[in-house]
């Protein structure tokens, strides 16, 4: 187990890695194929050639790519120093760097928009997870019923509109129209009332897209798990259907939800960028969809750093809990 | 909850007569009725997915003859309409977006283009995207789940490292660094179409860890179990229990997500335009219009109602045409 | 000059609140009472289009509340070139010249901030001598000096840290860049500038190696505001800039919110122009235009700080049902399509003329948002509101005329004379990000088809602009024959205007803004008399000549001279609209009628 973990962990880091060298490449090479300079976006209008060579060398736009991975990976372990045009900042570790637009340093804007995210990621997941799979086992329970059929109507609509618009959409209705919420966020640290009036809307809208994948999920499994025969046998020594259910099909039924939750999480802790912009939520999401159409780098690393250390983490610690789930699942 | 498993349901229970008809037919062929032939046979009786087939379907009769249908009515979705639009609001006038004999569904804001006719060109793309990109997400997602699950060791650590790393990367970079890119022509492709095959391929490419994880766990639930072991002792080979044992305990998690990614694709298509990575206007395709319908939400909610429901339906006839087919083909056929 | 043209436009702004109110069902109420108003408390629509609105309302104190839909791109008064940041900037910052705090074109004049005066300037205009005013402080108390404000303006020639500013000083004042900036100074007290003399703290003199008429519009810019050395944070200046004017920032943080609070140091009597009048200044930074708009209208903020209108839903709403809030005045900014002659046919006349007289102006108007929300069909190439802009008068081609709708035939017979008579392939530039710019681009391609022109849109990122379409090697690579895009002035003058858009010497290489690659001896040579001319008449002159000149050239497709459509909150009161900020409110001034 130990090993296993150890082994996972340093795949994990080397990945990191590979996703980071990936991202250093997409941000200059596109550009060069297209033939673009990506200097010339960081001066004013009319700038002399010679301002935007002093602008690619204080960017360090100029080094080959290894060099500047390098570097960043060096800020983040021992810290670097950054010097141009007689500007000496040293950024002791661990140094995200300065954002390419604001000057601001990485790693604080990374600290203090995490916990946004994370509130709404878990928020709406506890919201689908109850939601979804309650109306999962419900439908597969009663198959071919009403229930079944309008559960899936309601979680099917749920999937077919873009949160940009069922957000807006719920705006317009509770906040604009009947003034009961008012949308807007506060920081749990200011006050509990304000923060939850401020999240509902977005972990409902975010629930609302991802319940209709759990519902169609679980109840798909189930249906599959309660032909099985364990479950005949469960059923045939007389156990009461509620264990039965509860406890023997729930069970296996979790294995594709785990998963699905691992990764969706991991994916909405990186950034739920278009639920962050239509609510104005000051995350991760809002912060790298900015910095992508600034082409702020670092801003977009330190993000993508969070990002993929999530995602990672959600799917080894899913595959560890498959096997405690499931003991027949060896970790190897 | 004391559901009994095998309550017949009203839609559930076949007439006497079908069910005659069934038992006469499974006895001519007691022996060696295929899988498909059992799957069609109950696909047959339920009428809620033979519904959704039949609209899929139509659809998709609907897409390919959009130049047809258009000329029959005469309406050519790129033409401007400016004298239907009040100029100071930029919406069209009359009531319900411009509803009139002329034009079906209304009229766009802003141009006046018709937006019956854009709905229909718009199936094509949307049709196109979302089944394609489904289809490559789901070939390999299945492929390679089931390998890695199926052989653990290095080719699982390998697949799955893949697939970590796919789900970990910031996919909106690459796809905004892509439009800078992207040539006008390519593999004799031009025009939009260009970036309707790189939609597909991008969209299918990042799409098939999501499936892939989920094989990948089901099968390694599954191979430990008792059938899979019964058949290894018989001696059965690698890609015999791969394929006949395995494969058809997966089709039905397979089928749900693939009937759930098409609306998913169809919505990542409408993000991808609404970011101006896209189709290429003039070109309709329900997500751009249901992106562009965001902006006139209150003002001309006719413009957001329709693309919305050609998406639902769309969405619905597929999931339910998916649930049937699901039912159908399983194997433990839990009717 | 100015004033008729004032008020040839009060008469447009006129018309057009007439034909608002026709359109509506609703009365028009509150229109010409500045101190009246609506049941609600609004001005009234227009009430701060060219003049103040209930300057009688105000009130010391309280809290005024800015949104925007984006950040500035720097707060650092060296780096800041968005025009709200400007507008903004005065909060914070002082000049020796700025614009008067007066509606419309008077507020584009020139009068005395730090100074005591306009400034001495030599008979050969290339010295220009200020005396500082008494009593003008920083947020800690010291006064501010000469060098201070000579530091200031040499951090512009610190491009290599500093970047992103407008660089007119440098230019101006050191056209051959001899000065490395101050970071790199090897003198002891960093004002190594030559071009600047501070003979004592209260007076500073600048030579000038080339006369330059409007070298007093750039004074007034904000990157000639001063800087204290030792509070000079260099890179990081921008997330905390310390104050000399009359408010000082109190929190930023980048992407989310700014709040300003009063600078106690500020002294009423040492500042002639800003009032100061509520206690503190918010911005919060929204992400979603409809949200925002809609809390505009629910009343959870005042003002829009971007200044870029509502967008099409909180337009309708606004105009159906807070007319009274809304003020409607016509920017500074000309949205055009521009055709690069670097790209054949565009390098013939008559080819581009053939896109003219095919366009139709109309839909293109409505792409921009219509009459209100768009602005008037633009048919020459310099915003009326710049002296020497003659707004609709001048109209070569009969865009806003008898070729309103496009002229199919004209186009035909131009494309004859170009030698295409079937028409020809081409490519719209369009940024991605505008979905205005898309509604443009798909209209004229619709339009072009019409003649047998084959349009393609090519969108870009629009963050990439100036290394796409800015770039003349890339434009003719990828044979962008039409470019999509528009334009302001930096100061409202021709030169602040259109020198990088006209001027054969501000052709880049990559950054470039003369997409139409204009090589033009009389225009150039227009430029040059314009920079030598003090009399401001002779000035206006030759600006009409110049616009002439380029308008005739038909390089450029004008669609619309653009209107602004801002919400003002029910709770401000003295707000008016200047010229100085392309018909922005102007804020430094703008005040609560409640001190709660």
């Amino acid at each position: 187990m130990l090993a296993y973990l150890l082994r996972r962990l340093f795949a994990a880091a080397v990945m990191l890695a590979v996703i980071i060298l990936v991202v250093f490449s997409i941000f200059f090479l596109v550009p060069k194929w297209a033939g673009v300079d990506i200097a010339t976006s960081f001066v004013g209008k009319q700038a002399d050639p010679a301002a935007v060579e002093a602008v690619r060398t204080k960017l360090g736009l100029s080094d080959p790519i290894f060099i500047q991975v390098w570097h960043f990976f060096k800020g983040i372990f021992v810290g670097r120093t950054y010097a141009a045009g007689g500007d000496v900042t040293h950024c002791s570790a661990p140094c995200f760097g300065y954002s390419f637009r604001s000057e601001q340093a990485v790693w604080p804007v990374l600290t203090d928009r995490f916990p946004v995210t994370l509130g709404l990621a878990l928020g709406a997941a506890v919201l689908w997870l109850v939601f979804g799979v309650a109306a999962g086992v419900l439908s597969a329970l009663k198959r071919g019923s009403m229930w079944d059929r309008s559960a899936m109507v309601i979680a099917l609509g749920g999937v077919s509109l873009p949160i940009y618009f069922t957000g807006l959409l719920s705006l317009a209705i509770f906040s604009y129209g009947l003034g009961w919420i008012d949308g807007k966020y506060v920081p749990l640290s200011q006050s509990v009332g304000g923060y939850l009036g401020g999240m509902i809307l977005p972990w409902v809208t975010l629930a609302f897209l991802y319940a209709a994948m759990y519902a169609r999920i679980t109840r798909a499994t189930m249906l599959e798990i309660l032909g099985e025969d364990y479950i005949r046998t469960a059923r045939a020594k007389g156990l009461k259907e509620q264990v039965v259910i509860g406890k023997h099909a729930m069970r296996s039924t979790m294995t594709p939800i785990l998963t699905m939750l691992g990764m969706d999480l991991g994916a909405l802790i990186g950034g739920a960028i278009l639920t962050e912009t239509t609510f104005s939520l000051p995350g991760l999401g809002q912060a790298v969809l900015t910095a992508i159409k600034n082409q702020d780098l670092p801003i977009i690393l330190g993000v993508t750093l969070i990002t993929s250390l999530a995602v990672l983490i959600a799917n080894l610690v899913v595959d560890v809990l498959y096997a405690v789930i499931d003991p027949r699942v060896r970790l190897a | 909850m004391t559901a009994p498993l095998h309550e017949p349901t009203a839609e559930a229970a076949p007439s006497a007569a079908e069910e005659a008809a069934a038992a006469s037919a499974g006895e001519k062929a007691v022996q060696g009725r295929s899988l498909g032939r059992i799957a069609w046979e109950r696909l047959k009786r339920d009428k809620l997915a033979l519904t959704g087939g039949i609209v899929v379907l139509v659809l998709v009769v609907v897409a390919l003859l959009a130049p047809v249908i258009t000329n029959l009515i005469g309406q050519d979705p790129d033409v401007y309409h400016e004298g239907l639009i009040d100029p100071l609001f930029s919406t069209p006038k009359g009531s319900l977006g411009g509803i009139s004999g002329d034009h079906l569904l209304g009229v766009e804001p802003v141009n006046g283009r018709d937006i019956f006719a854009r709905i229909l060109y718009g199936a094509r793309i949307s049709l196109l995207v979302g089944f394609l990109s489904a289809i490559v997400a789901v070939v390999l997602g299945t492929v390679l789940g089931i390998l890695a699950g199926f052989f653990g060791g290095w080719v699982d650590s390998v697949i799955s490292r893949i697939m970590d790393g796919l789900l970990a990367f910031p996919q909106l970079l690459f796809i905004i660094a892509l439009v800078s890119v992207m040539p006008n022509e390519m593999l004799g492709l031009s025009g939009s179409s260009v970036r309707v095959f790189v939609m597909i391929l991008v969209i299918g490419f990042f799409g098939w860890p999501y499936i892939g994880r989920v094989v990948r766990g089901q099968t390694l639930s599954m191979r430990e179990r008792e059938y899979v072991e019964a058949a290894r002792s018989l001696g059965a080979g690698q890609f015999y229990i791969l394929f006949k044992e395995l494969l058809p305990n997966l089709v039905a998690p397979i089928i749900v997500y693939t009937t759930m990614m098409i609306p998913t694709n169809i919505l990542t298509e409408a993000a991808l335009s609404f970011l101006g990575v896209g189709v290429k206007p003039p070109t309709s395709s329900w997500g751009q219009m249901l992106s562009t319908a965001i902006d006139y939400y209150d003002s001309d909610p006719m413009f957001m109602v329709v693309p919305g429901v050609a998406i639902f339906i769309t969405v619905l006839a597929f999931n339910l045409f998916g649930d049937g087919v699901r039912d159908a083909l399983d194997p433990k056929g839990s009717r | 000059m100015t004033t008729q043209r004032t008020s040839g436009r009060r008469k447009q702004a006129l018309a057009a609140a007439a034909a608002v109110a026709g359109m509506l069902t609703m009365a028009a109420c509150g229109g010409g009472n500045d101190g009246g108003g609506s049941k609600s408390g609004a001005a009234g629509f227009d009430a701060a289009n060219n003049k103040v609105a209930q300057a009688d309302q105000v009130k010391k104190g309280g809290t005024l509340k800015f949104v925007t839909a984006q950040d500035a791109d720097s707060w650092d008064t060296t780096r800041g070139y968005y025009g709200f940041m400007w507008d903004f900037s005065r909060y914070y910052s002082r000049q020796l010249l700025t614009y008067k705090t007066e509606p419309g074109a008077k507020g584009a004049e020139l009068t005395p901030d730090l100074a005591t005066d306009t400034g001495k300037v030599s008979a050969d205009g290339k010295t220009y001598t200020f005396t500082l005013r008494d009593g003008v402080t920083w947020e800690d108390g010291k006064a501010i000096t000469s060098q201070d404000i000579k530091y200031g303006i040499e951090r512009v020639w610190a491009q290599d840290v500093l970047s992103g500013g407008p660089i007119y000083l440098q230019q101006m004042l050191d056209p051959k860049g001899t000065y490395k900036g101050p970071y790199k100074d090897t003198s002891k007290d960093k004002l190594g500038l030559k071009a600047i003399d501070t003979p004592d703290a209260k007076t500073i003199v600048f030579h000038l190696p080339k006369a330059n008429s409007d070298f007093a519009q750039v004074l007034a810019m904000v990157t000639a505001s001063p800087v204290r050395q030792d509070k000079d944070t260099k890179s990081k200046y921008g997330l905390k800039p310390f104050s000399s004017g009359p408010y000082k920032f109190e929190s930023y943080s980048p992407g989310k919110n700014l709040v300003l609070v009063r600078n106690t140091s500020w002294k009423a009597s040492s500042d002639p122009v800003r009032k100061a009048y509520p206690d503190k200044i918010t911005l919060d930074i929204s992400t979603n235009q409809s949200d925002m708009d809609q809390r505009l209208i629910n009343g959870d903020y005042d003002i829009d700080a971007s200044q870029t209108g509502l967008g099409p839903q909180g337009r309708t709403i606004a105009l159906k049902q807070h007319k009274d809030n809304l003020d409607n005045p016509v920017s500074g900014f000309i949205r055009y399509a521009v055709f690069p002659q670097s790209v054949k046919p565009f390098d013939n006349i008559e080819c581009r003329k053939a896109v003219i007289y095919a366009a139709d102006h109309v839909s293109l108007q409505t792409a921009r948002g219509g009459p209100i929300a768009g602005g008037d069909i633009g048919t020459n190439m310099l915003p009326p509101s710049i002296p020497g802009g003659e707004g609709q008068k001048y109209d070569p081609y009969k865009i806003a005329g008898a070729n309103k709708t496009g002229n199919d035939d004209l186009a035909k017979q131009a494309l004859k004379a170009c030698g295409q008579p079937n028409g020809f392939k081409t490519t719209i530039a369009v940024r991605n990000n505008k979905t205005q710019e898309v509604a443009t681009a798909t209209s004229l391609q619709a339009a072009l088809k019409k003649v047998g022109i084959q349009a393609d849109i090519y969108q870009y990122d629009g963050s990439q602009s100036a290394g796409i379409i800015g770039s003349p090697s890339n434009v003719a690579k990828k044979k962008l024959g039409i470019i999509i895009m528009g334009w302001g002035p930096d100061f409202p003058t021709v030169q602040g205007y259109g020198i990088p858009l006209w001027s054969s010497n501000y052709i880049l290489q990559s950054g470039n803004n003369n997409y139409a690659l204009i090589k033009d001896k009389t225009i150039d040579g227009l430029f040059d008399q314009y920079n030598s001319e003090l009399d401001a008449t002779k000035k206006t002159a030759i600006a009409t000549e110049i616009n002439h000149k380029v308008s005739d050239g038909a390089y450029y497709l004008p669609f619309t001279f653009e209107r602004l459509l801002n919400w003002r909150s029910s709770r401000i009161a003295n707000v008016y609209t200047t010229n100085a900020y392309s018909g922005y409110y102007d804020f430094v001034n703008i005040g609560l009628k409640s001190s709660k």
